[in-house]
């Protein structure tokens, strides 16, 4: 079982050349190599060929763990009744991933831990993925896990009446049917084209691909949570909180640490500080800049960040006036001073955009691009070589959601220096996403929309700037990107993919349907003595190694 | 007396109809639905609509209004698709914790606000009339977010003498429950300090410079028995109707400070369903605080009648 396959050790070697020519970085290949699902002793080998020590992938404690102790987390509430199925924010997610688990954990340096899937591969032509299940586990019901669970799972997700964000994941890849069981410890998957970064879809960062036991009826999770996780929902209180207690059967042995974990609902980020400036909690869930400045020169208290993908894209139709010239487009993403936004916006904790999906913290990310920055100059030519010597006039609709409203009015002003002039339309949250038959941020002529955290650029680009996206506000076609969006999903060859990966960044640079800013770091805020607990760059909240010191 | 009771009484049912089919009418026009709540900002709209179809959302608002109306007057108040809670339960328990916390504020505030006024009515025009009154007006205006912060900053996490949020934990006694809503209910006595002490310090003027007090006092009574027995009852007057239209605000429309101090209270669910458009949670917890808007302006006027027999002769 942990002998890789033949296709697994050709691959290996691949790697191996990559890095010997000087293509490919150690940590690109530790995150290549996990998703291809090498075995530890494979992923050895090669970077001992490779001429590197090899470092633990977790930090390192400071102190020797200790049992028992309650830790409180302030969070934002569930906005619904949370159902792993459906859940699509902040606080459900947290709630149920202390519950349930993934197949697959996605590390915050995008390489892939084995959770309920202990091994996988896939065929030379990456569309069938095999995955081994860990055997041992069972719910915190008493019922044993099998691949009857994963298989069942799966069929909700990829059921449309269901409406799971994970189906939108899954467009062209997955589709019902294509989820068989082996054996009562194999599951595989027969994707509708190749997919070479398969194992991220069925991990951490399609957020509802929580395996839930065969007999799960969707929308009873509230009132009777089971998973194989490390903790217990033991009350729930909406709008309030919830308590876990610990697992005693959990299949990681020694683990978790914690006794009790208490998570209170607070709305508002300066509410949480100040409770945890105060101890009466001991970790917010996540810590947005804004509301919580004085935390990070708090000496009782420590603020853990980590990069993230985490974004707000600024789309612009490209279907209608005054964008539908490229040059216009272009023009505004020249006059935004993107450093000025990171340090207005973030206290610098945030990475600059170059209007395109391909995040500098993921591995296949094309490093030699030209960053934009502002050029006035540059951006009044662009709108006189369009037809527009006078500027244009367009109206910007933003959501109140966290600095979004403080980065429209930056970029307002910015923009009028070359003669754009935005009139910032803002709204709810609640409007902005719709209601009824509409959804006015994929209508509205230029939107600010706020995308969390994804494993892969396939996760932004395949909705957000394919033909048939659904999630594609600025309406842009273009058949070029979508074969090259095709060609970066289906091939295995890591040079191959690098040159597509560029030559797609290229091509959303030169059209620019959307302007990307800026890269948000993710912050934790928590007292000295919480240990075992990263930052996450999705929020998530992973406390199977959390203890009190 | 008790036919001017019964009248009032009787006026407040058709009251409640009139705020509830308004509430109705006012949450066709707010944005958003409960399926795209419920499913989330990525789902097909045709799901959502399909979800609405379901729940019965898309009916003509005449026989939604019907139907939710039918449910409330037999107190079969239903369960919000949204919390997957039983309504009644949990509108209740939510006025609960906001009564509670008026009560503390009102109990201390209100003595207090009325010797203040008193004092500063007596020594009118003097320093400690002029500390008084700038001092409560002062406060008053102060919003509650920013009284609350720097409440909570002082004195619960510098000098942690107090807890940062409002709910005691289950199974507390009432002397920790108060010490929980202290912090809380400070910047509420603030802002009523203003309104009650003016008003009294108004009244007592007022009482004062009548002929009979005049009367009184010429007559050789004590000053103290002209005040307490005489002006005190006149000047009580404005104060309890002052009193009876605020104690509607502190219990239903505390929003921030539930907010700020993570308290559990009815204005902070009704906020939240309006948003939400969580309608038969907005309309139980809209008609629950008018209910207490008017039951308390009613009892003021009880009041004001006891204290004035010139009211209670009234044609």
């Amino acid at each position: 079982m942990t002998e890789d396959t033949p296709f697994q050790q050709e691959y290996a070697e691949h790697l191996r050349h990559e890095v010997l020519n000087g293509h490919m970085t150690r940590r690109q290949l530790l995150v290549r190599a996990s998703v291809i699902g090498l075995s530890t002793t494979a992923v050895a080998r090669l970077l001992a060929a490779c001429g590197s020590k090899s470092t633990s992938t977790t930090s390192p404690g400071t102190t020797q763990p200790k049992m028992g102790g309650t830790l409180r987390v302030a969070m934002l509430s569930p906005v619904v009744a949370v159902d792993p199925t459906t859940m699509y924010d902040q606080g459900s997610i947290a709630i149920a991933q202390q519950v349930a688990e993934y197949l697959v954990w996605v590390n915050n340096d995008l390489t892939l831990r084995p959770v309920l899937a202990e091994k996988w591969s896939a065929d030379s032509a990456a569309q069938v993925w095999i995955f081994n299940l860990r055997k041992g586990v069972t719910f915190q019901d008493g019922k044993p896990f099998g691949a009857d669970d994963v298989v069942a799972t799966m069929n909700i997700l990829l059921d449309p009446k269901t409406v799971s964000a994970a189906l939108a994941s899954f467009q062209g890849i997955l589709s019902q049917g294509g989820v068989k069981k082996v054996d009562d410890s194999t599951v595989e998957f027969h994707l509708d084209k190749p997919f070479a970064d398969f194992p991220y879809m069925v991990g951490s960062t399609n957020y509802d691909c929580l395996i839930l036991p065969s007999t799960y009826k969707q929308g009873t999770w509230q009132k009777n949570a089971v998973g194989t996780g490390p903790f217990m929902m033991t009350k729930y209180t909406p709008k309030q909180g919830a308590t876990f207690k610990k697992n005693p059967k959990y299949w990681q042995s020694g683990r978790p640490y914690l006794d009790e974990v208490d998570v209170s609902f607070i709305e508002e980020t300066q509410a949480q500080a100040l409770a945890l400036q105060a101890g009466s909690i001991d970790m917010m869930l996540a810590t947005p800049v804004q509301g919580s400045q004085q935390l990070f020169n708090d000496a009782n208290l420590k603020v853990l960040t980590t990069p993230s993908t985490m974004s707000r894209f600024m789309h612009m139709r490209v279907d209608t006036a005054p964008f539908t010239d490229k040059r216009v487009r272009q023009a505004l993403a020249w006059t935004i001073d993107r450093p000025a936004l990171v340090n207005a916006l973030f206290s610098g904790k945030a990475q600059v955009g170059n209007d395109n999906v391909f995040c500098p913290l993921y591995p296949l990310a094309p490093k030699d691009l030209p960053q934009r920055n502002k050029d006035i100059a540059k951006a009044k030519q662009l709108l006189t070589d369009a037809g527009m010597p006078n500027g244009v006039d367009a109206t910007l609709t933003v959501e109140q959601y966290e600095e979004i409203p403080q980065f429209a009015t930056l970029v307002q002003a910015m923009a009028k220096q070359a003669g754009i002039n935005l009139k910032l339309n803002q709204v709810t949250v609640t409007y902005y996403y719709g209601s009824g038959k509409s959804q006015p941020w994929l209508d509205v002529p230029m939107g600010i929309t706020d995308w969390t955290f994804r494993g892969v650029p396939e996760q932004y680009f395949l909705p957000a700037f394919t033909s048939t996206g659904v999630w594609n506000s600025s309406h842009f076609k273009n058949p070029q990107f979508d074969t090259l969006a095709g060609q970066y999903d289906s091939t295995i060859d890591e040079t191959k993919r690098r040159d597509y990966a560029k030559q797609a960044a290229t091509l959303l640079m030169d059209e620019t349907p959307t302007i990307i800013a800026y890269w948000i770091s993710v912050n934790r805020a928590m007292r000295q003595n919480v240990q075992g607990v990263t930052s996450d760059p999705a929020e998530f909240l992973d406390l199977t190694n959390a203890y009190l010191a | 007396m008790l036919r001017l009771v019964v009248r009032r009484l009787l006026f407040i049912v058709p009251t409640l109809f009139l705020v509830s089919l308004l509430i109705f009418v006012m949450e066709e026009v707010v944005p958003g639905d409960v399926g795209r709540t419920i499913l989330g900002p990525y789902a097909p709209a045709d799901r959502v609509a399909a979800l609405d179809h379901q729940l019965g959302t898309d009916k003509p608002l005449p026989e939604r209004y019907a139907s939710w109306l039918g449910g409330f007057v037999t107190l079969h108040w239903g369960e919000s698709p949204i919390l997957q809670q039983q309504v009644f339960p949990v509108t209740m328990q939510r006025l609960w914790n906001s009564a509670q916390l008026a009560a503390l504020a009102l109990v201390i505030i209100i003595p207090l606000s009325i010797v203040l006024g008193i004092v500063a009515a007596l020594r009118r025009d003097g320093i400690l009339d002029r500390v008084i009154t700038v001092t409560s007006l002062s406060l008053t205006v102060v919003p509650e977010f920013v009284s609350g912060v720097v409440l909570l900053v002082v004195f619960a996490v510098i000098l942690k003498l107090f807890p940062v949020t409002a709910a005691a934990p289950p199974g507390s006694g009432p002397l920790t429950r108060i010490h929980y809503l202290i912090l809380p209910a400070i910047p509420l006595m603030f802002v009523e300090l203003g309104y009650i002490a003016r008003m009294a310090r108004a009244g007592m003027i007022e009482a004062l410079d009548t002929a009979y007090v005049r009367t009184a006092t010429l007559k050789g009574l004590p000053r103290r028995r002209v005040v307490l027995n005489h002006a005190l009852r006149n000047a009580m007057v404005p104060t309890v109707a002052v009193i009876g239209t605020q104690i509607g605000w502190l219990v239903g429309g505390l929003v921030v400070v539930e907010t700020l101090f993570n308290y559990p209270g009815i204005g902070k669910l009704m906020a939240d369903s309006a948003t939400f458009k969580d309608v038969r949670v907005l309309e139980a917890t809209v008609l629950v605080v008018a209910a207490i808007y008017m039951l308390s302006n009613l009892t003021a006027d009880v009041i004001v009648a006891l204290l004035n027999p010139r009211v209670r002769h009234e044609r």
